[in-house]
């Protein structure tokens, strides 16, 4: 007998088969129970380190330490002495606000402390208030408009830990080469400075506006010129004020400053990256830049024009210099179950000691004020004494709510004005009825 | 004569085929109860969604406003620069991508094609992580220092270096190019199936009543493939819709939204402006398009199930 049916296993027929299948089922989806069941065993146990879980950046972006090679002994101790685990996620910066916006949306939210960058205001409702939880020592050593993005309906609700402002980089050998012995002081001296350094295959201004929306976005570059003009967003009923002169003046300098010689591809750039690595080959002389890229920006491995990098405030409008705020911040979530020990550890990042080290490895600048001002800092980072310099001058990054929304309906406007398919008047006037349409739909 | 018993033999409650009949639809619930888990059960969602005014700060305590969310979109002049945007960029892929991948599938149908080096390298793109892709194109187009102004300037063909992604109609076409040259090679590869799916004996048959290269091409293989090609275009018009990555990654929907395209925007509104509901109603317009095309591709694969059943 040809016998070709399927053998099986020895007494392994079809329905014994679906009976182990079953039983192998049953089995799996008590292993797969396990873990929860030890998690929740595990949760009712008092004793054991408590567990901090926080969302941060991908270095080179601001980071703490543990996620950044800096104090990591100091961390190590501060999880010790406070019978504390820390746990970090860490992604690129471009992913935390969706990844942050699809976690509170789920209403459970996996972590205790979340990095923000201009979003407190759109995510308040899912943040708890510190302010009353930050010592008085910390409080007084941070520059008070610090708190400014941080503080929504009066609630502080986070600390900036770096202080990030826009300031002027420029190519000191192309100075020199143009007969420049200074950096421009004032709009009209960034106009001229931009033509006579527009020569040799280089460009005088390179900057990025390939991306709208967000904070380093065309929008918020804008806001920049609009407060060194004398202009603001906002009335104090919160409807938009920009539609004026000023407004007008900071839309229109932009495009001037696109004709005196500013690199074609900045309406490409979608980041500070892509600007930052034209200046850092030397095709283009001038940049508004954060303090952060100074260190890169500095080093022969990474830069062409490392040594030939001056730093200077911002040109001055008809009311004087003015800067935007990176608003780097740490927050605690609503649903943490350890909010003190959170805002600890926020203090901890926040600490002198930590605060010097975050500069010196990171390159990233400190916010307290004494360790700003400490010899060593001043010593490796240059341009701390530029970046405070600017901060006595405005730096508002007019964050709200609707921060995203705003800017992207603002910025794609300036990119028409930019490519001239609108007049500056034109593009605000747009971008204002655009904006009052957002506010009064919030 | 039957063997099944035919009508004579219904199945009858406790008969064999009646139990196996019960046995193979409890066999199948599994499975459907998943389906109905992962995608009946979101779409059901996302639909109810689209009709609550709902933001990630506030999910869940959304208030349902009927079909406003779509009154917004029909008055918003962004949503219709992205329906333009996604019905052109659907348009000239899928025109491009079948010519192209027809004639390369002809090519490595041909005796001299079939070294089997062709088809892996024909399978690169393919197989590039689609933000991989997208990174690769992004430094080709890079203004400076990208490879494409560089031989265009060194072989005379550019007077100067172009802003490929600066310009809303070059963007556009930009990103068009580097979707194209991804979603060739699979096209390539069903055309190419369908090819050798042709008769010998009709080629002969041409060839024996005196029939060209052309008239081999216009009257053999292009009805041979017409049901192929009519797949391809089908699944072709779906994908080219739900392009995403060369747009995040390359433009962010600029510059002044002209690259913005229906799938990018429903993230933008969902995701970076928190609208939710608005979101979903742009995902839902979308959803039904696609679901159209669906239908499309099932009515134009029955026929071909019916024929290869008649032919059996």
């Amino acid at each position: 007998m040809d016998d070709r049916r399927l053998v099986t296993p020895r007494g392994l027929t079809r329905r014994s088969l679906l009976k182990r299948g079953a039983g192998l089922g049953a089995g799996a989806l008590a292993l797969g129970a396990m873990p929860s069941f030890l998690a929740a065993c595990g949760s009712s146990t008092p004793s054991g380190p408590k567990e901090l879980k926080v969302l941060t950046n991908q270095p080179p972006d601001p980071a703490p330490p543990g996620v950044a090679e800096y104090s990591e002994e100091a961390f190590a101790k501060w999880q010790s002495d406070n019978a504390a685990t820390v746990s970090y996620e860490s992604i690129p910066y471009t992913q935390i606000h969706d990844k942050l916006a699809t976690a509170f949306a789920s209403g459970n939210p996996p972590w205790d402390i979340v990095y923000m960058s201009g979003w407190v205001p759109e995510f308040s409702k899912n943040l708890a208030t510190i302010g009353d939880m930050i010592s008085a020592e910390l409080k007084s050593d941070l520059p008070p408009s610090s708190f400014k993005t941080v503080t929504w309906d009066g609630k502080i609700q986070g600390v900036v830990f770096t202080l990030s402002l826009m300031t002027l980089f420029y190519n000191t050998e192309h100075f020199e080469q143009a007969g420049l012995s200074e950096p421009p002081r004032t709009w009209d001296d960034l106009l001229r400075y931009t033509k006579e350094l527009t020569r040799d295959g280089r460009y005088g201004w390179v900057n990025n506006y390939g991306a709208p929306e967000g904070i380093g976005g065309t929008a918020n570059l804008w806001m920049s010129y609009l407060q060194q003009a004398g202009g603001t967003m906002y009335d104090e009923g919160g409807l938009p004020i920009f539609n004026d002169a000023a407004g007008v003046d900071a839309a229109q300098f932009m495009v001037d400053l696109w004709d005196a010689g500013t690199e074609p591809g900045s309406i490409s750039y979608v980041g500070i990256a892509d600007t930052t690595n034209v200046f850092t080959a030397g095709k283009a002389s001038m940049m508004m830049n954060w303090p952060f890229m100074w260190k890169p920006a500095n080093d022969p491995a990474s830069s062409a024009i490392a040594g030939k990098i001056g730093a200077a405030v911002l040109p001055a409008g008809a009311a004087g210099t003015a800067s935007i705020d990176g608003t780097d911040a740490f927050t605690v979530t609503l649903a943490s179950k350890n909010p003190e020990l959170a805002t600890k550890l926020i203090e901890f990042y926040l600490a002198p000691e930590v605060q010097k080290r975050q500069v010196l490895d990171t390159g990233w600048l400190p916010i307290r004020l004494s360790t700003l001002e400490d010899a060593d800092v001043q010593a490796a980072a240059t341009n701390a004494p530029i970046v405070l310099e600017q901060a006595k001058a405005p730096y508002d990054s007019f964050v709200t709510p609707d921060y995203i929304e705003v800017t992207q309906a603002i910025g794609t406007e300036l990119q028409r004005c930019i490519r001239k398919e609108k007049t500056a008047q034109q593009a605000i006037t747009d971008a204002s009825d655009q904006v009052a349409a957002i506010i009064k739909a919030r | 004569m039957t063997f099944d018993g035919g009508a004579a033999a219904r199945p009858t409650g406790r008969s064999y085929l009646a139990r196996r009949r019960r046995t193979g639809t409890l066999l199948v619930l599994p499975a459907l109860a998943v389906l109905a888990l992962i995608l009946a059960l979101p779409i059901a969602a996302s639909l109810a969604l689209s009709l609550m005014k709902a933001d990630t700060a506030d999910f869940r305590f959304g208030v349902f406003v009927g079909l406003e969310n779509y009154a917004t979109l029909l008055a918003d002049p962004v949503f219709a620069l992205a329906l333009r945007n996604s019905i052109y960029w659907m348009v000239v892929e899928v025109a491009v991508v079948v010519v192209v991948a027809l004639w390369f599938a002809l090519l490595l149908n041909h005796p001299m094609g079939r070294w089997s080096v062709f088809r892996i390298v024909l399978l690169v793109p393919w197989a590039l992580a689609p933000v991989a892709n997208a990174v690769l194109w992004k430094w080709i187009y890079n203004s400076n220092y990208g490879i494409l102004n560089f031989l265009g300037t060194a072989t005379g063909v550019l007077p100067g270096p172009v802003v490929w992604l600066g310009d809303p109609a070059l963007a556009l076409n930009a990103l068009l190019v580097a979707e194209i040259w991804k979603e060739i090679p699979f096209i390539t590869l069903l055309l190419l199936a369908g090819l050798q799916n042709v008769p010998r004996i009709l080629y002969r048959a041409g060839r024996l009543d005196g029939a060209g290269p052309w008239q081999t091409f216009r009257f053999i293989t292009l009805p041979q493939l017409r049901t192929t090609i009519l797949i391809c275009i089908v699944l072709q018009s779906i994908w080219a819709l739900k392009s995403f990555d060369l747009v995040y990654v390359l433009t962010r929907g600029g510059p002044a939204n002209a690259t913005t395209m229906l799938n990018f925007l429903a993230y933008r509104v969902s995701f970076q402006f928190g609208n939710l509901g608005l979101g979903a109603a742009v995902a839902d317009i979308l959803f039904f398009v696609m679901f159209l095309l669906a239908l499309a591709y099932v009515r134009v694969f029955r026929p071909a199930r019916a024929a290869e059943r008649g032919a059996a």
